[in-house]
């Protein structure tokens, strides 16, 4: 290249161009393999650079202090002591290594911590999920021990109940004058039992008391029939279910009866008989 | 007093140390040269945020690529003022830019546009305002559009509607203007 020719190239500003690295990479080329050959061309871009450098100095702006920092923590070079000294020596040159330059590594690292944090709140929730099923089971067995508790109560209240309103009613007859209480004893059929019976002098009405009874247990196709012994013979007074039965009152009223000289009790089949079945006769006491 | 040594490194120590990937010499190049890339940066990307990410790759992509560099084809600073000049570049053009400057709000907006416009200059450096304020305005606004908007010079020439060849010329005088008063 004639010394014309490279006066005009270097003044068609491709120079400046190349220093402001505005250039193709073909034309990068073209400019260094000129400037390897031409000193002067060399002389020339390295006045540029070093105005351009010399501008950019003095128009400096100072960035926040957190850029050095994130920067460094981004490298993992943050334990770089600030006192440690810089080794100058010359450093073989290293084969040019490939390096990816899109940052894709930051953000894969940055995806990689968000992927473990996924994954330990999955095992935390997991896990809290897992004991919140355990605890909602537990407390499901102990609402239902709580509502068998609660029946078992409600069972015992309701027989105390029962029980306390016979045990009035008895207190109230014995109290009263016009109440006579017929005992009965128990016979060869059930020796142990034993009843009482209430007839009232005044109008006749005949009670019997669940809680003033020790009677055997009947089956399911038996019951018991009261009896009233007028002049040697039996009248009816009607029939009373099972003695531990806690759905009747305690009190039960019978059919009224003028006079009887005893009373008795004998087991018969449901719905009661005509006539009593005297080898079960219960209980029997004379008035 | 290795802390001042070490601020005032040569060229060529630099690039030795950074090319056997010294981790102390890019505290050293930071110190060095931050300011002045990021003086280039922020006149580029106004965003404060955007230009101090852009600052950060930039220092990423030197401590990477440094076997890259050669130092018979130009200075260190040069090519480091050009990585962070493409990165820029590349940050104005790209979604998260974009995406920027819809999340302005309007308040924010009004001073945005004008720090958009506006070239701040060291206020220590009389000298260099002057000098720029003394450039020809035609000279001054290829200057503008190239060195701190972050145009390419074909693209200066359309902005500005002029042949290739004035705004090349144009670029080469604004230069030989900044060597005058340097050297």
């Amino acid at each position: 290249m004639s010394v014309e020719n490279l006066k005009a190239y270097i003044e068609s500003g491709v120079l400046e161009l190349y220093v402001l690295g505005d250039l193709s990479p073909e034309e990068i080329v073209q400019v260094e393999e000129m400037a390897s050959r031409y000193p002067e061309m060399k002389n020339e871009i390295a006045a540029m650079e070093h105005a351009i450098e010399k501008y950019a100095m003095q128009n400096t702006v100072e960035p926040s202090a957190d850029v050095e920092l994130r920067l460094f923590e981004k490298l993992g070079l943050n334990d770089v002591e600030e006192n440690e000294v810089i080794s100058t020596q010359p450093a073989y040159i290293e084969e040019p290594k490939i390096v990816r330059l899109d940052g894709s590594d930051g953000k894969v690292r940055t995806l990689r911590y968000a992927l473990v944090a996924c994954v330990a709140l999955l095992v935390v929730s997991t896990v809290s999920l897992f004991i919140t099923y355990n605890k909602l089971g537990d407390a499901h067995d102990q609402i239902a021990s709580l509502n068998l508790d609660k029946q078992k109560f409600a069972g015992v209240v309701s027989k105390l109940e029962y029980e306390n309103s016979g045990l009035e009613n008895m207190a109230a007859m014995a109290d009263s004058q016009e109440w006579a209480t017929i005992k009965m004893a128990g016979q060869a059929f059930s020796p142990k039992s034993k009843m009482k019976v209430y007839w009232n002098k005044k109008d006749k009405s005949v009670l019997i008391n669940y809680v003033a009874m020790d009677l055997p247990k009947t089956d399911e196709a038996h019951e018991y029939q009261l009896w009233a012994l007028v002049n040697g013979k039996p009248v009816s007074l009607g029939v009373f279910g099972k003695t531990d039965s806690t759905d009747n009152e305690a009190i039960i009223k019978m059919q009224t009866i003028q006079q009887a000289q005893a009373f008795a009790v004998t087991l018969e089949p449901m719905g009661g008989s005509v006539n009593p079945t005297m080898e079960k006769l219960t209980v029997m006491g004379g008035v | 007093m290795t802390a001042l040594k070490k601020l005032t490194l040569s060229e060529p120590e630099l690039v030795l140390a950074l090319q056997s990937k010294d981790p102390a010499v890019l505290k050293t190049l930071y110190s060095m040269y931050s300011s002045a890339l990021y003086g280039v940066i922020s006149r580029i990307i106004t965003h404060t945020e955007l230009a101090e990410d852009v600052l950060q790759e930039t220092f990423v992509k030197i401590w990477q690529s440094a076997a890259h560099y050669d130092n018979a084809k130009g200075r260190l600073f040069t090519w480091m003022m050009n990585i962070a000049r493409n990165l820029s570049i590349d940050k104005l053009r790209s979604k998260d830019f974009k995406n920027s400057l819809k999340n302005q709000d309007i308040e924010n907006n009004v001073s945005f546009v004008d720090e958009q416009n506006k070239v701040t200059f060291n206020p220590d450096v009389m000298g260099v305002k002057q000098l720029v304020e003394n450039l020809k305005p035609d000279l001054q606004s290829v200057l503008d559009l190239v060195y701190y908007k972050g145009f390419t010079h074909v693209e200066a020439a359309e902005k500005l509607d002029l042949p290739l060849g004035t705004v090349k010329t144009r670029i080469r005088l604004a230069i030989i203007e900044l060597r005058k008063s340097f050297n």
